[in-house]
């Protein structure tokens, strides 16, 4: 009964209140009945159930259903409580179908992160109080069986029910009694009787399975996807039909080793260096076969290419910082600046009479990883720097990068992880996992920061960030934090990625969403079965009626 | 008889032996591999996690959960109680599946795949391989480079080739899957032909690696029994051609019937290329992320199917052995 819940928690069994939209970063009614309130004081924050919610089992979605939701996920530690439990006191029904969450309070009585808050409404789908006294019958009480449950039986809100599952596919059924069709909401069910997500073992084989015509919609990566139509002449096409063909929404990054471990990355002209020196145009062609936004497109920041963070910094104020890459003379300039030159001739630089050599790490298989980390050797080349590349298995790379309560070993000076994509934090959430403190010292660290940066400026703004509301006021914070990041580096984007990919084969359904399609609100670029996504799911048509 | 009954007791003590190490070492050795595994359950579970202790907390609940918290020797304790109670527990990569659900619901399409190819691949193979050391000349010329390159040509290769040329290029068979992406298993005989649609390009993939080694084994044996004294003894003393010719085959069957008991003994580890170049439904690819995932109770008990496989295999080889061929018999009985 263990399902992940995120930025776009899975909505087509589970639905959650409301609804984020990454393309223009609103929240939309879901189970809710117009917008969430806070009161004055912002300590409480208040939604109403729409009437016409009801489960499968016919009986109707009440707020005691969400209250009694979030009693289950505190009563048995869920990882849903765990995230939460720090920032909300109680969730309440105050009456049938209006639901209060109340937000812990600090010593000045103030919420502790209203942001994370009213995060919870979007990314946590609520659950029937009858089935959860149901489940907690048959497992006694017993946490570790509750989580562990398959829960066949589960009565649900969404407008698909589990038809069939093994291991080569999970199929979904329509629910036709599915509340979604009541006017105030969709109006109608979504198109398709069935959905089938087919497990391939691999991206070649789910590549082959999207050119025989096997899959709709793929939300994998496809190397040179525009080959698919300009060469092969396939119905397959993109949300954008030209570069970068979606829309980015994380930032794959380099983390530099500033636990003390890696001789010289303390040192900021060499991080500098490194960093506007890697050829991020080629790891963009090449590594992402162009499915990225350059960095002259969308100059680095903290924010991804949407338009909603993009307009959440002055860019004038940090344009002077935003490197763009390549820039071989500027990085051996800093380096012979700051000292740090090739003095026993053997071609690489010393620092105070050490030769800086490091070794560039991402997960074994990892293959647009793999590429954009050799780019970032290959700039070592270039500057003096000897950097070499290893590829460890995902399953030690994780376990290293995540302690983050002792020194990085050997063999870690810069590797690579992921950042956020989008969702109702960002991009607070994204810029505190990549340089708040906070996470320094914890043994299991899967938040982020993993290089170890610390900077009691940037954690006071990043603490400060969700009690501010002033929009003002919050676009001088960010910039200020991205001047900040832009001037230490503790990390450095190497390129933009979609939330997931979305290439469609249209010869048996149309209509897929694609960019100015006309919808409104806008359908992301998503796999259609997650959060807003799942909109395009009512556009769809048949080829071949 | 009571030869035989040393013989047997003999082989069994060793088989009693080798199963109890081989439990110990399935059972250390994946939790040898550095990495933890439970931390992969953790990352999925903390996607969108904000606060640092929630996410400490997760990763407790779930090291309690898997035993990792404890000692090796309590872990190897518990674990001996539940496999003797059926129980692998839950598997790590593909929580919350239990092992024995994750095995039940693949290993019969490996077995399914595997067993008849390996099969008909050694019939085919040794079949070719004895009537080219019989008739020697043109077919012989003809078999041995076919053989020598199908022998050498990697498993993945020949999946590819047969994957590119017979499903993406010629569209004759699927691309993947063991039966068709749109359809749900049932009973009838669409099901039952997309089943056998989407087996033939996995299948003779197998069977035409198989085919290649099995010929130039069961060649060059044939070859050297034909040549030895006792051939050329009976031949002079006007023995029939199809007498002798029993003898030599049967005579050089015995190194292949070996190769046959070790390709079924390992038959589910081996189907690992196979199955993933076709996205087959089996354990191969299974055991492959699990050992990836460092997926211990996962790869504990696949290793462990394996190597009573294997035991069972070379114990019923050894009995088969002892009766077809006395000499055997006699040299490890005394």
């Amino acid at each position: 009964m263990t399902i992940a819940q995120q930025d776009n928690a899975r909505v087509l069994m589970f639905e959650t209140p409301y609804l984020y939209n990454m393309l223009d970063g609103q929240v939309y009614p879901l189970l809710a009945e117009g917008p969430y309130a806070w009161n004055d004081s912002r300590t409480e924050l208040s939604f109403s159930i729409n009437p016409a919610a009801h489960w499968s089992d016919d009986t109707p979605l009440t707020a005691e259903d969400v209250a009694y939701t979030w009693e289950a996920h505190v009563k048995y530690n869920t990882p849903t409580a765990a995230a939460n439990v720090d920032y909300i006191e109680d969730i309440v029904a105050s009456d049938d179908y209006t639901v209060v969450i109340q937000a812990k309070l600090n010593d000045a009585g103030a919420a502790i992160n209203p942001l994370l808050v009213q995060a919870y409404v979007s990314t946590n789908y609520v659950i029937q109080k009858a089935w959860i006294q149901i489940l907690e019958e048959r497992v006694g009480g017993d946490a570790t069986a509750l989580l562990a449950d398959p829960a066949e039986d589960v009565i649900a809100s969404g407008p698909y029910m589990k038809y069939f599952a093994d291991d080569s596919k999970v199929v979904l059924i329509r629910d036709d009694n599915y509340w979604g069709q009541d006017a105030s909401m969709w109006g109608k069910l979504p198109v398709p009787k069935y959905l089938a997500h087919v497990i391939y073992k691999d991206n070649a084989a789910g590549t082959t399975a999207l050119q025989a015509g096997e899959v709709d919609v793929s939300q994998q990566f496809n190397a040179n996807v525009q080959n698919l139509w300009l060469e092969d002449g396939l119905p397959i096409s993109t949300y954008l039909p030209d570069a970068p063909y979606g829309i980015g929404a994380s930032l794959p990054t380099a983390f530099f080793n500033l636990t003390g471990s890696s001789y010289g990355l303390d040192n900021l002209a060499v991080r500098k260096a490194i960093a506007i020196a890697v050829d991020y145009p080629t790891i963009i062609a090449n590594a992402m076969t162009n499915q990225s936004a350059t960095f002259d497109q969308v100059p680095r920041s903290l924010m991804n290419p949407t338009d909603g963070e993009q307009a959440l910094y002055d860019h004038d104020a940090v344009a002077d910082l935003q490197w763009a890459g390549n820039d071989i003379e500027t990085a051996n300039a800093i380096l012979d600046e700051a000292g740090i030159v090739d003095s026993d001739g053997d071609g690489w630089r010393e620092l105070d009479g050490q030769k800086l050599t490091y070794i560039a790490t991402c997960p074994n298989g990892w293959s647009d990883w793999q590429a954009a980390i050799e780019v970032v050797a290959a700039a070592g080349k270039e500057i003096g720097i000897d950097i070499t590349t290893n590829y460890p298995e995902w399953s030690v790379y994780q376990t290293v990068v995540t302690k983050s309560d002792a020194p990085l070993p050997e063999g870690y000076d810069i590797f690579m992880m992921w950042s956020d994509g989008a969702g109702p934090t960002q991009p607070w959430s994204r810029i505190r996992k990549l340089m708040s403190s906070e996470f320094n010292g914890m043994t299991s660290n899967w938040n982020g920061n993993w290089g170890g940066y610390a900077n009691p400026d940037a954690d006071a703004i990043i603490a400060a960030i969700p009690q501010e509301t002033d929009e003002a006021k919050l676009k001088e914070m960010y910039t200020e934090l991205v001047q900040m990041y832009l001037t230490d580096i503790p990390s450095f984007t190497l390129m933009y990625r979609p939330q997931s990919f979305h290439t469609v084969n249209e010869s048996v359904w149309t209509n897929f969403p694609y960019d100015g399609d006309g919808t409104n609100p806008p359908v992301p670029p998503l796999d259609m079965m997650d959060g807003w996504g799942v909109a395009g799911l009512y556009n769809l048509e048949l080829v071949n009626p | 008889m009571k030869e035989y009954r040393n013989y047997y007791l003999k082989k069994f003590i060793w088989f009693i032996v080798t199963l109890q190490c081989a439990f110990i070492l399935n059972f250390i050795l994946p939790r040898l591999m550095p990495g933890d595994p439970v931390a992969a359950i953790v990352a999925r579970m903390a996607q969108g996690m904000s606060n640092a202790t929630g996410v400490q907390a997760v990763y407790e609940q779930y090291t309690k959960l898997f035993g990792t918290d404890k000692s090796m020797i309590e872990q190897f304790l518990i674990y001996i109680r539940n496999v003797f109670h059926g129980d692998f527990g839950y598997s790590i990569s593909q929580y919350p599946r239990t092992v024995a659900d994750v095995i039940q619901s693949s290993i019969w399409w490996t077995v399914a795949l595997q067993f008849p190819a390996i099969i008909v691949g050694w019939i085919l193979g040794n079949t070719l391989g004895a009537l080219a050391a019989y008739l020697r000349k043109g077919f012989d010329r003809v078999l041995l480079p076919i053989s020598i390159f199908l022998s050498n040509l990697p498993a993945f290769g020949m999946a590819v080739v047969l994957l590119v040329i017979f499903a993406v290029d010629l569209n004759w068979f699927p691309t993947s899957g063991g039966y068709g992406f749109d359809m749900i298993p049932n009973t009838s005989w669409e099901f039952v032909w997309s089943v056998i649609v989407h087996y033939q390009l996995p299948f003779w993939s197998i069977v035409l690696i198989t085919i290649g080694g099995q010929a130039i084994g069961m060649r060059s044996m044939a070859i050297y029994e034909l040549n030895a004294d006792y051939v050329k003894y009976a031949r002079f003393l006007g023995v029939k051609d199809s007498k002798i010719i029993r003898y030599v085959f049967r005579n050089a069957m015995l190194p292949q019937v070996t190769g046959l008991a070790q390709s079924i003994g390992t038959m589910v580890g081996g189907a690992l290329v196979a199955e993933i170049i076709f996205s087959y439904p089996g354990l191969g690819s299974t055991i492959l992320t699990a050992v990836l995932g460092g997926d211990y109770p996962l790869i504990s008990a696949t290793t462990l199917i394996i190597t009573i496989m294997t035991l069972i295999a070379f114990f019923v080889l050894e009995i088969v052995y002892g009766m077809i061929d006395p000499r055997v018999k006699a040299a490890q009985s005394e």
